[in-house]
């Protein structure tokens, strides 16, 4: 069942991750120099940027899963819920249990609907028994907003859905985990624009429930989802604040040469 | 005249064709004012292919052709003797022995045509054997006749062969010298050309799976008019004896193969793939640089180095451990050769044949896969066990299909390694043989052809071609299916 | 895969703190990771355990024992007539030296001052049977020799060597006729005043084989020039073929059912057991065609059919690797497709075609059991064939045939030839891949 929460559209205070001088390097590259920010809980935080500016990058430095790239390095403190992820006590496993991840293109496995949401659950041990995984399931699929398209075909293969749906999928199958915080990397740049409308939909549902972070290459999604925006240019984190004040008034002239598309 | 001479007149005919064409066409052009239409040696090549293709063609053709036509006229002399029951194919045989037998001792003086007439027929062996001529029994007139009518026969087809081959290269050379004129298109005449030869070399491809197929169904046909079909797929015995009466069951060589096999997969199997999962997914890049070729090296050595390995090493080493008196105590083995030592190198052969087929399996599993798993928090050996090992399945199986094949085809390792012995045992230590033990064994004696004991080795290879060929076929489709799907 | 279990990880819990659950998922990732560790390690050994075998039992092949011994060459016995006529000479057999051999070292034995109980003839039992045979040939050339005394180095008897090499020992020689600790102790003392020693054996790389009872004669020299003129056989065909086949498949064939049909067929071919194409080789090169048995043009034209495949397959690899921007570019000046192929694809892909070949090679090289259907053993290589004609067709063998051939003999001083026939093998196999590696490394081209 859908668990239905007040609405709150305002920004919350309570920050939910942050990182401080935190840099990557694919070996002799730089690819993050230096990075500051806090990221507000319940929020949808968007990461935008030329290619190559390092958004991913550092997306990916925040569920840890640079570490399986050969080479990299990445030093300087990121916090979430007070916790350093990169302390050694700190098992990545756990961690990204709890900071799920959508990707660019989507990936369903070559299983059933089913086992692609129900793989999450059964690594982490969320469910005791068939019922409640199927319970685990179903609530997935609702928030991933695409149950009703599948209910009847649970068993069929994932890799059968159009793109769009695939993409919904994925995203249920990272909420079904119940993490804390959702990042996503460019979840819409292999879509359609009416199944870029549908996932934008449900992004902005999302925050009800989870911290959403999004590296978009499109400025008018950035400007549609999300509360906060962060500014990436060549590694360096430029401009981080309100969506509306980045678009409508930046601070930095690179920001402004990036939104009326002088750079990038 | 040789063959070989033959050919080599063609080829000058075709020389000389090539410089005069190339002449003749530098002067039309010298003289008429006109631009060739092709630059001058593809004028010299028109000619020069024209000479020396038809002609080369008929002299391969005249080659295989001859024998036979020679074998049916020379046929009817032997006809009546063979009548009463002696094998056809042994009387030809030493038929043309004697004639090649006759040619020579004619070429060295020793004894003309007309004196070999004269000669009684029963002294005839001892002459050929004083020329280093073996006759596999007795000359009969009929033979001598036969065998005289042979040299005749060949001896008037070698003489119209090489009037004919020279005379086809002449007019060939002839028609090229003359085409080369200024409005003819030789470049695309050679270029023809070309293109058939290039369509020829494709085609042998082709023409050896025929000559393999027609090999094994004539002599497969042949044996199992001479030994009961049923009694050869269904029969478990095998013991043939070169004097007759042989019992010749497939059943106790097919699961010697069968049995080998197995332990091999049994070896090779998990080690390649977990061998390939490791490289894949967990080693280092410096690691994987040195560990795969080195794995690979295995593939390379020939298969003789492991069937001596397994004769000289594994086999005592074995006997050492299992054998009577060994450090286990058990006596289970009796020798060095047994299945285990066979199916244990042979896994040994096929550890990078699995690995890297798998290896290059599992790296085909796109990496998003793997980011989805990761991603989800699952840890590295779950996300190989549950997401790129299912998904890299139908690839696995295949290259394990390949192995399989490889190794139920596999001949040096089992003829040194597994021993000769046909028997349905279950003990892994007992010695055993293979289809391809026996076909070696069956066609390296001095047996003649036309023994069902010879000719069992055809059935044998057919029964090996097919069973092969079957997996190969399934496990390609496999694969190109798997492949197909991440594409 | 149904993993549900009870130990549910408390949610919200700190993430320094590693919950059970993923403790014993960290333990399952261990424990799969050492799998993967271990299977490469078995992997490594067997390769180890492998070259060791080969190694430790093949390098004492390419030492040998000599034994020194000044032999009188008597007039009276070799040239009774004083007038050294060659035809006289050569009637005397290598049963006429034998008595030389004896008295030469019986007076070795006395000169040395050793004790010994073993007579003259039971002496020439530390020589190998081949003494006499190349004291005769050395005088047969020379004849002006007879009257002196020469030295010669004879080789020693296989067990001598066997005994040098560690490989005989007194209480292995217990059930040996052929020899007894008395000649070992003879030995012994010989080696120390100098006469017996083990020096390096070109003749196993250059040498015939040697019957059944002289092991200590045998090289693979022959059995090398076997495989040289099969290799050759094999480049000479299946290059120009398997080249010419590739480009017709790759550049020209059109997209139809028998394109498709060669296509399948060469794939199906490379893995169709080697020992089938020895069936073919028998049936259609020996008893239909009536080409000579053992003959090294016979194993070559096998060899050609097995490697075609493996030829086209990696030349199509080569082609495929131009770009078709290069073709673009010739027909685009107009050359006709053809002159685009031969003049600029073909060039270019030549490297990669090389190193395909010499690889196909490499594996025609050790291939075995095709060759022992067309007779390539059982037969003793004693002879250098005489001329290139006779390279192709007088029976030869050829170097993995040899090694079979040895490791079938009985006598266990054959199995030290065949492992270090194994490693002239090798090398030549590593020469080859090493020749191919330098030469992708070399021409290499990143389009």
């Amino acid at each position: 069942m859908n668990d239905m929460r007040p609405m709150d559209n305002a920004v919350t205070d309570k920050t939910k991750i942050t990182a401080r001088d935190v840099h990557v390097h694919y070996g002799t590259t730089h690819a993050i120099k230096g990075v500051d920010v806090d990221i507000a809980d319940r929020t949808v935080t968007a990461f935008i940027g030329p290619s190559g500016c390092g958004k991913s990058t550092f997306l990916r430095c925040l569920n840890r899963m640079n570490d399986t790239i050969p080479g990299a390095l990445v030093t300087g403190e990121i916090r979430i819920d007070e916790a350093d992820i990169y302390d050694p006590r700190v098992d990545p496993v756990q961690l990204r249990a709890k900071v799920g991840m959508v990707f660019q293109k989507p990936n369903p496995f070559p299983k059933s609907i089913y086992d692609n949401v129900a793989y999450g659950p059964k690594i982490h041990g969320l469910a005791r028994n068939k019922a409640e995984l199927d319970e685990i399931v179903e609530k997935a699929l609702r928030r991933g907003a695409i149950w009703d398209e599948v209910k009847d075909r649970l068993h069929a293969p994932g890799t059968g859905l159009s793109g769009g749906q695939q993409q919904r999928l994925c995203i249920a199958r990272a909420v079904a985990t119940e993490p804390e915080i959702l990042l996503m990397d460019e979840p819409c740049s292999a879509l359609d624009p009416i199944a870029t409308a549908q996932v934008e939909e449900l992004i902005d549902e999302l925050r009800q429930n989870f911290t959403v972070v999004i590296v978009t290459h499109s400025m008018q999604q950035a400007a549609r989802v999300s509360q906060r925006t962060a500014f990436f240019h060549l590694g360096h984190l430029v401009e981080y604040g309100e969506t509306g004040k980045i678009f409508t008034n930046p601070e930095d002239s690179r920001t402004e040469s990036y939104i009326s598309g002088r750079i990038g | 005249m040789p063959p070989i001479w033959t050919a080599l007149i063609v080829l000058v005919i075709a020389a000389a064709g090539f410089v005069l064409a190339r002449a003749r066409a530098r002067g039309a052009a010298r003289r008429e004012a006109r631009r060739l239409h092709s630059l001058l040696h593809y004028y010299g090549w028109t000619a020069a292919i024209y000479a020396a293709g038809p002609a080369l063609l008929l002299l391969a053709l005249w080659l295989v052709a001859q024998p036979v036509v020679t074998r049916s006229l020379t046929w009817p002399v032997l006809q009546a003797e063979a009548a009463e029951g002696a094998v056809p194919s042994l009387m030809m045989a030493d038929v043309q022995r004697l004639a090649a037998g006759l040619d020579t001792a004619a070429s060295s003086g020793r004894l003309s045509p007309e004196a070999a007439r004269a000669l009684p027929p029963e002294e005839l062996r001892a002459v050929m054997a004083d020329q280093g001529v073996a006759l596999g029994s007795d000359v009969t007139p009929a033979t001598r006749d036969a065998a005289l009518r042979w040299q005749r026969v060949s001896g008037l087809g070698h003489l119209l062969r090489d009037i004919a081959v020279i005379g086809l290269a002449l007019a060939g050379a002839a028609w090229g010298i003359s085409r080369a004129r200024p409005d003819i298109r030789a470049r695309n005449a050679v270029e023809r050309a070309m293109r058939g030869g290039l369509i020829a070399a494709a085609l042998i491809a082709i023409l050896s799976t025929v000559g393999i197929v027609l090999a094994l169904i004539f002599n497969t046909v042949e044996f199992f008019r001479l030994y009961p079909a049923a009694e050869f797929f269904f029969g478990t015995t095998w013991s043939p004896s070169f004097g007759g009466g042989s019992e010749l069951g497939i059943l106790p060589l097919l699961w010697g193969t069968l049995y080998i096999s197995i332990i091999a997969l049994i070896v090779a199997v998990p080690i390649g793939l977990f061998a390939a999962i490791y490289l894949a997914e967990y080693a280092h890049r410096n690691v994987r640089s040195w560990a795969k070729p080195m794995l690979e090296m295995l593939a390379g050595i020939p298969t003789i180095v492991y069937g001596l390995f397994a004769l000289l090493t594994v086999g005592p080493l074995l006997v050492e451990a299992f054998g009577r008196g060994g450090w286990l105590g058990l006596g289970w083995m009796q020798g060095g050769t047994a299945v285990m030592t066979a199916g244990l190198v042979m896994g040994i052969m096929l550890i990078p044949f699995v690995s890297s087929l798998s290896d290059d399996i599992i790296n085909a599993v796109p990496q998003s896969l793997r980011d989805g798993s990761l991603g989800l928090g699952a840890t590295r050996s779950e996300t190989i066990r549950q997401v790129v090992l299912p998904a890299a399945l139908p690839g696995i199986v295949g290259a394990v299909l390949l192995a399989a094949s490889r190794a139920i085809g596999e001949t040096m390792i089992v003829v040194l390694g597994a021993g000769a012995a046909a028997r349905l045992s279950m003990n892994p230590f007992d010695a055993m043989t293979t289809v391809t033990a026996k076909i070696v064994s069956q066609l390296t004696g001095d047996a003649d052809f036309s023994s069902p004991e010879a000719l069992v080795a055809f059935a044998l290879g057919m029964t090996l071609f097919v069973i092969t060929l079957a997996l190969n076929v399934v496990a390609l489709w496999i694969v190109r299916r798997y492949r197909e799907q991440y594409e | 895969m149904t993993d549900i279990s009870n130990d549910t990880p408390a949610r919200g819990g700190s993430l320094l703190v590693t919950d059970a659950r993923t403790k014993r998922r960290n333990r399952a990732e261990t424990r799969f990771k050492a799998y993967g560790i271990a299977a490469l390690a078995v992997g490594m050994a067997f390769l180890v355990a492998l070259l060791w075998a080969i190694l430790s039992n093949g390098l004492t092949a390419f030492s040998q024992t000599y034994v020194q011994l000044d032999v009188p060459l008597l007039e009276e016995k070799l040239d009774k007539d004083g007038d050294r006529d060659p035809d006289k000479i050569a009637k005397v057999s290598t049963f006429g030296y034998k008595p030389l051999i004896e008295a030469a070292l019986t007076d070795l034995v006395a000169r040395e001052g050793i004790e010994t109980e073993l007579d003259g003839k039971a002496l020439t039992k530390i020589l190998s049977d081949s003494a006499a045979a190349k004291i005769r040939d050395r005088v047969l050339a020379d004849p002006s020799l007879i009257g002196q005394t020469v030295s010669f180095d004879l080789l020693a008897s296989s067990r001598v060597d066997g005994y040098l090499k560690g490989r005989v020992s007194r209480e292995s020689l217990a059930r040996d006729k052929n020899l007894d600790a008395a000649h070992l102790d003879l030995v012994d003392t010989l080696r120390e005043a100098g006469a017996v020693e083990k020096r390096f054996n070109l003749a196993f790389i250059t040498g015939a084989d040697a019957s059944d009872s002289r092991p200590e004669q045998a090289g693979i020299g022959v059995a090398m020039l076997g495989s040289f003129f099969m290799m050759l056989v094999v480049l000479i065909l299946s290059l120009p073929i398997g080249v010419a086949a590739s480009i017709y498949l790759e550049e020209f064939a059109p997209q139809n059912r028998l394109t498709d049909l060669i296509e399948v067929n060469i794939s199906n071919l490379a893995a169709v057991p080697s020992i089938v194409f020895g069936i073919l080789g028998l049936a259609v090169f020996i008893q239909f065609m009536h080409l000579p048995q053992s003959a090294p043009l016979v194993g070559g034209l096998v060899l050609t059919l097995m490697t075609l495949p493996t030829i086209i397959i990696s030349t199509r690899a080569a082609l495929k690797s131009v770009p078709p921007s290069i073709r673009d570019a010739a027909l685009g000046v107009g050359a006709s497709r053809m002159q685009a192929v031969t003049h600029h694809v073909l060039p270019l892909a030549m490297p990669g075609i090389l190193t395909g070949t010499i690889l196909g090679l490499a594996q025609a090289l050790g291939e075995t059991a095709p060759l022992l259907l067309i007779g390539m053993v059982g037969y003793i290589a004693t002879n250098y064939p005489d001329g290139v004609a006779e390279g192709f067709l007088a029976p030869n063998s050829a170097m993995p045939a040899q090694i079979y051939e040895w490791a079938k003999r009985a006598d266990p001083a054959f199995y030290e030839r065949a492992w270090g026939g194994i490693i002239v093998l090798l090398a030549f196999l590593l020469a080859m891949n090493l020749i191919a590696v330098l030469l992708r490394r070399r021409f290499e081209r990143r389009w």
